[in-house]
This record gives C-alpha cells, structure tokens and sequence, in this order.
C-alpha cells in the first residue's frame, strides 16, 4: 500500500489542526498545485493520461472573523492578538484546534467504534465522553434528560414527565416488540406519532431534536429505530451516546495509517500524484505519475473525490455543508464542572433555515486552551456557510460589534463571547453513487466527510471499497498485541520507533525515492490492514504489496 | 524497527504460568512457614512485620496474619516513641491502601485499617475520607468502605449535611444504587432532628419522588420511601386483663411478646399472653370483691382490673379503636401521608401494573383510613396478586392481616365480642392477642390452613366456625376454657391425631367434623367417643 498526499498533514478532509495549523490551512486551501505536462513524457503506447484535479474544491466560502483585538497589523494570519485568551492559543505551540473534521462526535455503539476495537487501533487513541446533550428552545440553552440518570436529576421536568418521557424511551429501546403501538402510523411522520403519545411538549422537543436527531416530517419507523440508536448507545461509556477523541477526530484517520504502517504500508506527505495512466485497451488505471514525475505501477487506485477533475465529475451531482468554527470565551450552559462537552441540538431558528448541530468542546478534549471553548456548527447548505450558521451564531453568542473590537462583558452575561470565528463550505459527496464519476473501474472514489453524526457511511464504503480490492481477505482484522510478537534480537524490544520517526513527510519527497515506513518481514500481511476510505489515496501495488525498498 | 507475527504456542504459554505459579507458590509457602514459627515463638519484631506484609500483600484475606500484626503493633507501641508509633501507623495505612488494590473487599484489610485508624495518635481523617470517596468512585457497592466510612465520618465528626451531598451525588449518578440510600438512613437522624426536619423531608420525599417515578420498578427507591413513612413502633402496655372467677386465673395480654420468669409453675405463656393460674379458693367466693394489678416492672407499669361482687369474669382493656395499633407508617401528619397518596395515584395512572406502586398505596390507605379506603385496598390486593404472581401468597397473607385488622377495629366500635371474618381469603391468621374476649368467631369460607398455636389465646372462645376451609391441622384449640361448639365442615382434617387438642377443651359439647377426610376412617365413631367423652353432639 503505497499513501501519497499533497498535503502535508494526514487525514486530508477529516484533518484536525493546531490554531496555527488552521491558520496556514486557510491560506492553503485555495493554492493550486503547479500544473504539470511532463507527466505525458512517461505515458507509452496504448495508453492515455487522465489528469487529477490540482486544485482542491471541496473547501468554498472560507470566511474568518477575529473578534479579538491586534497588537500589530489585523492580518489575521501573522497578527499578535491581544485577548489574553487569544494570544494564549497563538503562543502554546501545541495548543492543538480541530477544524476540519466534520463529524466530531462517534456514537458508543457506532460502526467506528466497532471497528476500532475490532482492529485494535482503539490502542492509538484516547476518547472522552460527550458529558451532556442540550438543546436550544424558547430562546434558551437547556439540558436534555436522555440517560436515567439525567431523568432523574433533570429539575425541569415534573415527576409525571418524567414517568412519561422514560416510557416512551423504554418503549423505543424495543419497538420492534409492540408492533401494535406504532403500526398504524407506518404511513404518517413521526411527528405526527410523537403527538398520539401524550407527551408534553418540551418533551417531544426533546425526543425529536436531541435524541431521534431526525427532522419532523421522517416517518415514524425511522424516527424509532434513531430513537433506539441513540439509545443504545448510552450507559457503554457514559452518560451520553457520544464519544470525542482527544486532539480531535483527525486522530482517528492518523491511527488507521499508523496501524497501515506497522504493517508495512507506505507513507509520502507532500507528494501528489497528478495523472492516472490509463490502459487504452481495457480503460484501467495501471500506474500513476506522481507530482516528481515518477511512475508508479498499480492495479488499484484509490483516491478521495477533492482529487477528481471536473471532466471525470460532470454528473456529480453533490451536496453542501455549512461549517462554523468558533473559539469562544465560556460555555454555552455553566456549570458546576467547566470541562463540559456538549452535543446542541438546535432546531430551525426561523421557518425553512436549517436544523443546526453543534459541538462544544472544552480544554480537557486537548482542543483548546484553558478558560476557552471550541465550538463547531455544522448543518446542510442552503447558502454559502456564514448566511446559514450567522443567524445561529448570533443568538447563542455575543458577537463584539466589528472585528478587533472586544466584546463588552457585562457582569452576570452568561453568553458567551465569540474570539474568533471562521465559516466554511465543504463539499459532501456521500450519497453520490461511483458510477456518476467517468472513472475507470479499478479508481475507487471516497468521501470526505458527510452530513450525518457517527462516520458510518464512511465506514461502510472503506470496507465496501476492501471487498473489491481484496475480495478475500478479512476487513481489518485484528492487530495481535505487542507480548505476541517474538522478536528476533534485533533492534529494541517494544514497539520500537514508531509511526512519527519514520514519518515519510521527513524521509522522503524531494527525491522522489520511496522509502518503507515500516518493514514487514511477513508480506502477505501488509495489504490486509490498510484503511483505505479514509486516505486521500492509496495505490496497491501491482505484484506484491512489499515495499519498495526492500533491502 | 518492529518484530515479526508469531503467536506463541498455548502448550508453551502453558507450560511458562506453570512455572511461575510454582515458583511463586514455593516462596509463598517458605514464608509462611517461618511467620507461623515466629508467631509460635512470640516473637515481635520488625521482621515479622515485614513477612507478614509480603504475604498479606500477595493475599490479604488472611485473618491470622492481620491479628499477628496487630499483636507486633501493640508490642511496638509500648516501647517506641510516639513519633515513631505514628510513622508505624501510617506505613500501615500506606501498605493498606496497597493491600485494598489488590482487593477492595478483603474484610481483614478494612478491618484492621478502622483498627489502625483508631490507635493513630494523629489521625488524618481528611484522607480518610478521600480514600473513601475514592474506592466509591471505583465501586459504589463496596459495603465495607461504606462501614469505614461511617466510622471515619463518626469519629471525626463531619456534619450530616456534608454527607447527604455526598450521597446527593452517588444517588444522581445512579439512584439504583440502595448503597447510597441506605446511607441517609444510616446518617440522617431524620426523626429526631426538629427544626430541620420538615424541610430535609420534604426535599427527601421529592428526591424519593423523583427516583420512582423515573423508574417505577427500581425498588431501592421504594425501599427508600417506605422508610421514610416510618415504621409505627405500638407503645408498649398492658393491653388488656381478663380474670375469671370460675376457672380462677388471670390473663393478661401484651403489646408485644414478653419473657416471664417461669420459676413457678403457675404462669403460662402464650407470647404476648401470660395467664396466671390463681390459687385455688383465691377468687371463687362470688360474694367477694377483688382488685388485682398487674405490675410490669421492665416498662414501670401497671394495670388495675376491679371483680365485683356477683360478677363470674371481669376485664380491664383499652379500646382498640386507636388507628395508629396497626397502622405501619407512623408519620404524624395526615397531610404529608395524603400528598403521597395523591401522588401515588398519579403514578399509578401511569403505569396501572406497578407492583411497587400499588403496594404503596395499600400502605397509605392503611395509614390514612383502614376502614374508609378498605374497598380499595381489597381492590389493589386483588391487581397485585394478578401482577405478580410469584408473591401472591406474600399478598395473600398481608391483606388477611388488613382484613383482620379492619374486622377488629369494626368490632371495637360495636362494642362486641363477636368476630366475623368469612368468605374473606383469609390465608393466615394474626393479631389473635387482640381476641381475648371474644365468645364467637365465624372465619367460615376462607382459605385458611391451620388454626395456629396462637389460638390458645381466645380465652373466653364459646363458639368456633371454621367450615369450609383447607384446615389440617387444629393444634391452636389447645386448653380453651370455654369453648363449647365447633364447626369445621368441609375441611382437611384426615388424621385421628389432628383432633386430639380437642381433648384438652374441657367444656366441649358439639363437634361438627362431616365432610372431612377423618369421617372415612375405621372405627372413626368409638374413637372419637373415646377421645372426646365430653362431646355430645358430634356430626360426621
């Protein structure tokens, strides 16, 4: 497995980036790779080229706000700022910000998660749990009682919602069951099922926005199976159905390439590949040239969709999500605790704008600095992402009046203040089928983030892509623990130097060698592990998956 | 630089944890060998210290070590310096806390950490108390750290408040957990702390409130609640003196069972009745007035009863009529006991089928007005038994004892001393010490089994329906004084020695037995003629 990136960071969409990181990302996005002829010299006879995207068009609509003031100039990108707050995440080097990782939360019981125990890359990575789920109604932040606990506790219900609310969530947890409850409502919404159920009406708020997470008109099965999932989901970590990776989701595509390296897959960062070279007989892709010119021989090719040009995505028909990141000076919802993560659910504000999700993350997550919160808003287009997520943003948060202008803290405002803000689009190609792409049948396309909590869609199509590359082998099998591995006296015991030592970004592009992150003695292992769906690409190559520098 | 994929052989694995077991088994085995030695020897020293700390670290559940380390301890702290006595002690307390890792619930290693904490000259409670919030954090269920903790929390003197937070805390984590309940109780003088009381109970009941109606079928909850109601303890008195001149005894019954010294032979006991056999001529002049008192001399009181003069039986009692004789909740306000009722009902409304719910509620009634809500209660009995099953009998048995209950107090106002009780389910009898008087009892039509000891207690018992019953077994008509008729058509007797108490009754004339097993046996007429001379009328 041979992993090629023009970026030079992993995880390419799903990346999670440090404030300055971010910085440099927002400069980035719209660089164009240079464009390349040469590439041609390399294709033969009977083939032809097919030119990759240089030009990354997943990311539009990039708008940055900093609300904190500027000591020196107010480029945002090399300014000093002056917010204490703000100038703390410029000067922790390590004071690391997830941006671009869509859906930040995993659900407990998810695919992901599944997997990652399955495969034991779970052992790269730490996770906390989402500590509440709240709510915006009635102008105000609430808490919603989702767990027995939460029921319990909850001071806002009376005692007979609360016997209300826990009935029908008991009934969800097994609907199948009762069939009689809900058969007649197959054809109806579930909104219409919710108002049959002698519930009050916060309480079918609360069901339909924070914990089914579905829109009122779905019907009313799917409704009870979201209800049931999120249900699920609660009490196998916590209190809440949610698990966030500390340092970001971007941790989690990192730790599937880790786990690829260990067992010989091949890593260059900052090296693109820009031009298929199609067998004009067959019409497959048989190598790749890569942004030095090199090719590279490969039965398979794997690329994200930010790659493909616009001849080969005519009929792509895609979607859009709106994102908003914000750094913020306090929590939405205080506390007794300040390390607070919390999922908000937030219904349209006005008639027809969209159903907003937002993740509040707190410095505990390794997300931001103390006494700051992160904020990520996220919802599907219908404008570009600050005419959708502004209205939101402006409700919850005190925006200061223009740019470099603190806002004024008046004494007992529980809003909290927004230091920084940044808007986004992001291109979701999650439910366009491959056959819309004019691609050859062995370039298999992945997505980048989507539009729904959890990854499973993307999950899903990383093993469907496995099954077609590798229709035999076991889709991530389990990595055997280190006291099982012998060693042959060579090198220290342990893991030894890992992933980040043998980090081709360092070893290799600049002369185009490719060099083995990790050496496999035992080949036939190597093309087994590799996530493939969530690398930007991944060439399998042609005769053997062993690496190429095989001494 | 990694290794290759090679997963050892099981047989290999195997055979390496073999080894190490032994190994370590060996050494286990040397030192402990040389611990019972010194022990043997009476040796108290440092070195026993530490062989016993190397095995109680590896398995602290052995008892003998501990008591020997506390001897060595005891011996140290006499010839060492009080500096050096409390640096012994908190080396125990550190090996301790490494002995609790090991297990949480070694019953000697809390032990002898209350027994350490106690003989700290400076004890540090605080830390304590962080250990102990620390092993709940880890297991919320850990009973021995809850008892240290009642120790620590005692000894140091934390106010009670500080502990209902934290309970508050374990409760809203997870309010199953009875643990956490059942500490308030054990905590909180809720009965006896005035001023503060009504507002704790109040935002107790609401808490309590809170977990059932979340969960209605999470009983710690309930078992919460039902404390919190209160448990009504009777007064203890001399409930009732009852003298016959004829048979020249007195009973005297008890609020509760009581031990009298059976030195002389005249006293029977029958639980909370004592009768007392007079002697002979004391009382039988009928133109004599008597006054007797009875003293209870462990409650310091008393009770008169006057015979006059031309009277054959007098009786000296309090009426019965009092609601709280049987009521089992005991809090003083009505209205506290009403707003529950009502928010009882609330839930009941939804969830018809609780079995908590509506035991609750049977609980209130009871409390609140016996008679008044006995349709109900009969009502709510009978939708228990249908919803759980399994404790039917249990059901059965309690709502005899309301029933009883409610036929004694119904008497009590009409000034009777007649006792009828049929076609009520009756499962089991109780409360036979409140029937002393009583000359009729009808229980026809029941499903009653037996007629118990207790019985014995009716004494001044003429006349006895019981048919229609399952009854085998009669050993309850034991010396019954007065008892003449009895009826027990249409029941289990099968046996010639079930009858036989029946012998003891001296002024038994009429026996009705037809439609029992017995009556099939051989000979059963000449037997019976036999065993019973003093019965005339007898029916088979």
């Amino acid at each position: 497995v041979l992993h090629v990136d023009r970026r030079s960071y992993y995880a390419g969409n799903w990346a999670s980036f440090t404030f300055n990181g971010l910085l440099s990302w927002i400069e980035e996005y719209k660089q164009a790779g240079p464009s390349d002829e040469a590439a041609q010299e390399k294709v033969e006879e009977g083939e032809e080229a097919l030119a990759l995207s240089s030009l990354d068009t997943s990311i539009t609509n990039v708008e940055v706000f900093c609300y904190a003031r500027y000591r020196g100039n107010t480029d945002p990108g090399e300014g000093h700022l002056s917010h204490p707050k703000m100038s703390a995440c410029e000067t922790e080097a390590n004071a690391h910000l997830c941006c671009c990782d869509y859906s930040q939360l995993m659900y407990s019981r998810g695919s992901l998660v599944d997997l990652l125990i399955k495969s034991n890359v779970s052992r790269y990575a730490e996770f906390k749990n989402v500590t509440r789920i709240l709510t915006y109604r009635n102008g105000k932040v609430e808490q919603v009682p989702c767990s027995r606990a939460d029921v319990f506790g909850s001071k806002q219900l009376t005692v007979v919602e609360k016997r209300m609310l826990m009935k029908f969530l008991t009934f969800c947890l097994d609907f199948e069951q009762h069939p009689e409850e809900y058969q007649d409502f197959s054809v109806h919404s579930f909104w219409d099922f919710l108002l049959t159920k002698k519930l009050t009406e916060n309480l079918r708020h609360f069901i339909l926005h924070s914990i089914a997470m579905v829109t009122p008109d779905v019907c009313t099965v799917e409704g009870l199976r979201a209800t049931q999932h999120f249900l699920r989901c609660l009490g196998r970590y916590g209190n809440t159905p949610f698990l966030f990776p500390l340092y970001g989701l971007g941790e989690i595509p990192q730790c599937f390439c880790r786990m690829c390296a260990v067992f010989g897959g091949i890593y260059c960062l900052r090296q693109s590949v820009r031009c298929l070279v199609l067998d004009k007989e067959s019409g497959k892709c048989k190598a790749v040239i890569d942004s030095n010119g090199q090719r590279i021989s490969c039965s398979h090719f794997v690329v994200e969709d930010g790659y493909i040009g616009l001849d080969q995505r005519k009929n792509v028909d895609s979607r859009q999500i709106s994102r908003a990141v914000l750094i913020t000076d306090r929590s939405i919802l205080p506390s007794d605790s300040e390390q607070q993560i919390s999922l908000v659910t937030v219904p349209p504000v006005e008639p027809g704008s969209p159903v907003v999700r937002m993740v509040e993350l707190c410095s505990s997550t390794m997300t931001c600095m103390p006494g700051t919160y992160l904020v990520h808003l996220t919802c599907s287009s219908s404008g570009s992402a600050r005419e959708d997520l502004a209205p939101v943003v402006s409700r919850l948060f005190c925006i200061p009046v223009s740019p470099g202008e603190e806002s004024k803290e008046e004494e007992g405002s529980e809003v909290p203040s927004v230091l920084w803000a940044l808007y986004f689009n992001m291109r979701d190609t999650s439910a366009v089928d491959r056959s819309s792409y004019d691609l050859p049948s062995n370039v298999h396309v992945c997505t980048s983030p989507d539009a729904a909590l959890g990854s499973d869609h993307a999950i899903k199509l990383a093993e469907a892509v496995f099954r077609q590359l590798l229709p035999e082998e076991e889709f991530c099998p389990p990595a055997p623990n280190p006291e099982d591995i012998i060693y042959d006296g060579e090198g220290p015991q342990g893991e030894g130097p890992g992933f980040e030592e043998a980090d081709p970004a360092e070893a290799l592009p600049s002369q185009g060698e490719v060099e083995s992150a990790e050496r496999q003695e035992e080949a036939e292992d190597a093309g087994e592990t590799g996530d493939v769906a969530k690398q930007e690409t991944v060439a399998v190559a042609e005769n053997e998956p062993r690496p190429a520098s095989e001494e | 630089m990694h290794g290759r994929v090679k997963l050892k052989s099981t047989a290999q694995q195997e055979e390496e944890k073999r080894k190490e077991r032994e190994k370590k088994l060996k050494i286990y085995v040397t030192a402990r060998d040389a611990v019972f030695a010194k022990r043997k020897n009476g040796m108290l020293d440092d070195e026993a210290l530490l062989l016993t700390q190397q095995l109680l670290s590896s398995n602290p559940d052995v008892a003998t070590l501990w008591n020997y380390r506390r001897e060595i301890l005891l011996h140290l702290e006499t010839i060492r310096e009080e500096v050096d006595v409390q640096k012994m002690y908190e080396d125990e307390l550190s090996f301790l806390e490494s002995c609790l890792k090991v297990n949480p619930k070694s019953y000697g290693s809390w032990h002898h950490r209350g027994w350490v904490s106690a003989r700290l000259p400076r004890p540090d409670w605080t830390r304590e108390l962080g250990l102990c919030d620390r092993c709940l954090s880890l297991d919320d269920r850990n009973f021995h750290c809850w008892d240290y903790r009642r120790m620590v929390v005692k000894m140091s003197g934390v106010p009670v408040d500080q502990e209902l937070q934290f309970t508050d805390r374990l409760i809203g984590s997870n309010f199953s957990n009875y643990s956490s309940w059942h500490y308030r109780n054990a905590c909180v003088p809720f009965n006896n702390m005035k001023p503060l009381g009504v507002i704790l109970a109040f935002s107790e009941y609401e808490l309590v409130q809170n977990a059932f109606f979340t969960d209605p079928n999470d009983q710690s909850a309930w078992f919460y609640y039902r404390w919190l109601l209160g448990r009504a303890e009777r007064e203890e008195m001399i409930s009732c003196v009852f003298v016959s001149r004829e048979e020249e005894r007195v009973a005297v019954a008890f609020s509760r069972p009581v031990n009298v010294s059976t030195a002389t032979t005249t006293f029977v006991i029958l639980w909370p009745l004592v009768i007392c056999e007079l002697p002979p001529g004391t009382i039988s002049d009928i133109t004599n007035e008597h006054n007797l008192t009875v003293h209870w001399t462990e409650k310091h009181t008393h009770r008169d009863c006057a015979l006059y003069t031309g009277r054959s039986v007098s009786w000296c009692r309090d009426s019965a009529t009092d609601q709280e004789l049987f009521s089992e909740l005991s809090v003083e306000k009505t209205s506290v006991l009403q707003s529950e009722l009502q928010s009882c009902n609330q839930l009941l409304e939804l969830e018809p089928q609780n079995k908590w719910c509506l035991l609750t509620i049977i609980l209130l009634m009871r409390a609140l007005d016996p008679l008044g809500y006995e349709r109900e209660t009969l009502s709510h009995f009978q939708t228990l038994k249908e919803v759980d099953p399994m404790r039917g009998a249990y059901y059965g048995d309690l709502c005899s004892k309301f029933m009883i209950e409610n036929t004694i107090l119904k008497m009590e106002y009409a000034e009777v001393r007649v006792f009828s009780l049929s076609d009520k389910n009756l499962t089991t009898l109780c409360h036979l010490d409140q029937l002393l008087l009583v000359t009729h009892i009808n229980l026809s039509s029941n499903q009653l089994l037996r007629l118990p000891p207790q019985f014995a207690m009716l004494q001044c018992l003429e006349v006895l329906e019981a048919d229609n019953n399952a009854i085998e077994n009669l050993e309850g008509l034991y010396h019954l004084p007065k008892l003449e008729d009895v009826s027990l058509k249409n029941n289990k007797l099968s046996r010639l020695s079930d009858l036989q108490p029946l012998a003891s009754c001296p002024k038994l004339t009429r026996l009705d037995l037809r439609r029992n097993p017995v009556t099939q046996l051989v000979n059963i007429e000449s037997e019976l003629a036999e065993l019973l001379p003093s019965v005339t009328d007898l029916l088979l």
